[in-house]
């Protein structure tokens, strides 16, 4: 998470490019004046990154790829082609409707959560205040605990029968009986949700933290110089504004929810069945805890969600219109 | 820089970690499984690799490591030990499978699958007689796929009814109960006494759902397979799971027994709320550690008045895959594990029961495994025989729970259906 985060701030931090201005040529021109490369010494330097692109991305794409497309037998051996079997019969799941329901709430919920608390949370943060660096670290420890980790803290937060929350709303004397967080049909969503939201938080505020600073004062000087009222000053200079860094926090937040396996699996992990499942626990359930037990199967699952998620996320940036964003 | 190219990039940011995470479970995590010198000699030194489950944090490993040197000592073979956790061991061995990699022996609770797909030797080739002679004959029998055996045990263990006896004292219950109605009636007396105790801790969770379910249908007369065919939703397993039903829905259970795994509801037992659960002799090694808990162990009740107790027998296996020129190394391994001072040192250490014969007798002596070894010649146990039960125990893990709340005949059938399909 940490690496695609630092670029993106950076890419925030001066959201105005100056680069287009620049003509083309003089541009190539002052390359060549540098002294030109010759390709074999610009593949050596690019021999690195290339690799790690080909071992990291391309090689386990064309893997599984070739997974979705072969037969495999319940103990991983592979027995031969299977043509769209896989696709087909992963389409043809009688939870597929769930799950897709399922992930569908999951990512709105959790991103439109966090954008929105991540909004108060960036302005509390760059408010000049005693101890600021302090609840500065204190909003990055979430992200820095392992998901693993949180999520089974998180398990023991809710428990039905040692869970803090219970004992301290049972302690108020606000309920009677322990509320089964984890167990119930309608309360296990919301609770993953808020597990969700929580460790990222950090991130998203991070990112809005950093497009703030990247406002000019004079602007807001300007707007209280003209009397608008600390409401007026933040719908109509700060948010849009800020829209460079609420579509970049967003676009990274689908993609991160989307593919968040540690709190789906770890807080339904007592439920039966795939009734609380996202597609990407789904995928990891069909080749190896499902009765379906089929490597091929969830290989094939596995490139659906790749096919979903870029889908969504090209969706997203067409609906807010990224390219209009660009001319600004 | 364009803006369309842009907007492509974090697209493409996108498509990579997705890709990235994909392709992990697409398979290519068993990076580090290489390591095999398979010299095709048989009398030069071999180098073999064992992949284990871990029982437990403080024995497995170490019981593991020092067997590798006597190993060594002895034979002049290397054997390298990896450890995997419960959790992930189906997982590490299928990718291992799958990249032609897999280890020489692997230890795992299930092996009919690997037979079928013509991967491991049978007893023929790497048991000497001396040792499979000295194997309990129930366990050769479930060890057997196709009248060649395949599944080396490496333990057992059986469940019987743990009760406590403060609540049951409290509740004023005198001996813990015999049938089926006995049982429900304690349930009730125990529930009764308020404060949040618990008549029975039922965990029909996907951890082990399989397992509850058996020795409560075993002691109504019925099993998962009968004369070779499948009886899961026989009228005495529908009888069986609706009576279970019939303790939830009357809250005499924990809590969503669907929903719960069988360690929470050991949990619960060693935390002194709950009047009975059925566990087994780690259970006890548990409870007597943490000295808690006033627990005594009891047979099974029975549906039928004066029924006698069935129990449910459970065994792990140490198979061998075939690869060229181990096979010498395998059988001196196995050979070297069936010593009685080598099995029956790690079935002790782990707080298990033994497989053999001679462990039999040595574990004897023993008060507290009384219940269980009286009985363990003659458990029963899950048709770990035949490769359809391996898909069949995943779905029954997967969907037994759901009949806590919704109809147990409807999910037996279900569960019927797609065993009679090849699961």
């Amino acid at each position: 998470m940490s690496q695609p985060s630092t670029t993106m701030t950076g890419a925030t931090g001066k959201p105005a490019a100056p680069v287009g201005a620049r003509p083309r040529g003089r541009r190539r021109a002052t390359v060549r004046g540098r002294g030109a490369i010759s390709p074999l010494a610009a593949l050596v330097w690019l021999a690195p990154a290339l690799l790690l692109i080909v071992g990291v991305v391309l090689w386990p794409a064309v893997e599984l790829v070739r997974a979705s497309r072969s037969r495999y037998s319940i103990t991983g051996l592979r027995k031969g082609p299977a043509g769209w079997d896989n696709f087909r019969n992963v389409l043809a799941n009688d939870s597929l409707g769930t799950v897709l329901t399922n992930t569908v709430i999951w990512v709105i919920a959790v991103v439109a959560l966090t954008i929105a608390i991540s909004l108060g949370v960036a302005q509390f943060l760059t408010k000049d205040f005693w101890g600021r660096r302090f609840v500065r670290w204190a909003v990055i420890v979430p992200w820095a605990a392992s998901l693993v980790i949180t999520a089974r803290l998180f398990t023991l937060i809710y428990s039905y029968y040692y869970g803090s929350i219970n004992a301290v709303l049972l302690d108020l004397h606000l309920i009677t009986t322990p509320i089964d967080f984890l167990g119930s049909d309608k309360l296990i969503m919301p609770s993953m949700i808020a597990v969700g939201v929580f460790v990222s938080i950090p991130f998203t505020a991070y990112v809005f933290v950093a497009g703030l600073g990247a406002i000019p004062t004079e602007v807001h000087e300007a707007a209280r110089i003209d009397g608008g009222s600390p409401w007026q000053i933040w719908r109509h200079i700060t948010l849009p504004l800020l829209r460079p860094a609420i579509l970049v926090a967003s676009v990274m937040n689908m993609i991160y929810v989307f593919n968040s396996f540690p709190i789906v699996y770890t807080l339904n992990e007592s439920n039966p069945g795939f009734s609380h499942d996202t597609t990407i626990t789904f995928m990891y359930k069909l080749a190896f805890k499902s009765a379906e037990k089929d490597v091929g199967q969830s290989a094939a699952a596995g490139l659906f969600n790749v096919v979903i998620i870029l889908v969504a996320v090209l969706v997203y940036l067409r609906v807010t219109r990224w390219r209009d964003q660009e001319e600004q | 820089m364009t803006r369309r190219s842009r907007a492509w990039r974090v697209a493409a940011v996108g498509l990579g970690a997705s890709i990235a995470l994909a392709g992990c479970s697409g398979g290519s995590g068993a990076g580090s499984a290489g390591g095999n010198s398979s010299s095709g000699s048989a009398s030069g030194p071999t180098t073999i690799k064992l992949v284990a489950a871990e029982y437990s944090k403080d024995h497995t490993k170490a019981f593991w490591d020092k067997f590798a040197t006597d190993y060594k000592a002895k034979t002049g073979n290397t054997l390298q030990v990896q450890i995997v956790s419960w959790d992930d061991i189906d997982q590490q061995s299928s990718t291992m499978v799958q990249n032609n990699n897999p280890p020489d022996i692997l230890n795992l609770n299930a092996y009919a699958s690997y037979a079928k797909d013509n991967l491991l030797y049978s007893s023929d080739d790497v048991l000497s007689a001396s040792v499979k002679s000295d194997l309990l004959p129930a366990f050769v029998k479930s060890g057997s796929y196709q009248g060649k055996m395949y599944g080396m045990p490496d333990l057992s263990s059986a469940r019987a009814m743990f009760y406590n006896k403060t609540l049951f004292t409290k509740a004023g219950i005198a001996a813990p109960p015999k049938t089926w109605a006995e049982f429900e009636a304690d349930a009730k007396k125990i529930t009764a006494l308020g404060g949040g105790d618990i008549g029975y801790g039922l965990p029909l969770g996907p951890e082990e759902a399989q397992g509850e379910f058996s020795i409560w249908l075993f002691n109504n007369g019925g099993d998962w397979k009968t004369d070779g065919k499948w009886t899961i939703n026989s009228p005495q397993n529908v009888e069986t799971l609706t009576f279970l039903k019939s303790l939830a829905t009357q809250k005499l259970t924990q809590n969503n027994p669907g929903k719960t795994n069988r360690q929470d509801a050991f949990d619960l037992f060693a935390s002194g709320k709950v009047g009975m659960v059925v566990g087994f002799s780690p259970l006890a090694g548990t409870l007597d550690k943490a000295g808690k808990v006033d627990y005594g162990v009891a047979p099974m009740p029975t549906k039928a008045d004066g029924g006698t107790p069935q129990t449910f027998g459970v065994t792990d296996y140490l198979m061998a895959f075939k690869k060229p020129g181990n096979q010498a190394a395998v059988k001196a391994f196995y050979d070297l594990y069936y010593q009685p001072d080598q099995v029956n040192t790690f079935i002790k250490a782990e707080g298990f029961l033994p497989v053999t014969t001679t462990g039999i007798a040595a574990f004897a002596s023993d008060p507290k495994l009384k219940t269980y070894l009286d009985t363990l010649p003659n458990a029963h146990l899950t048709p770990t025989d035949d490769p359809t039960w391996d898909k069949v125990k995943l779905a029954v893990q997967q969907n037994l729970g759901t009949a806590m709340t919704g109809d147990p005949k409807a999910v037996l059938d279900k569960l019927q259906q797609s065993a009679e399909n090849g699961g």
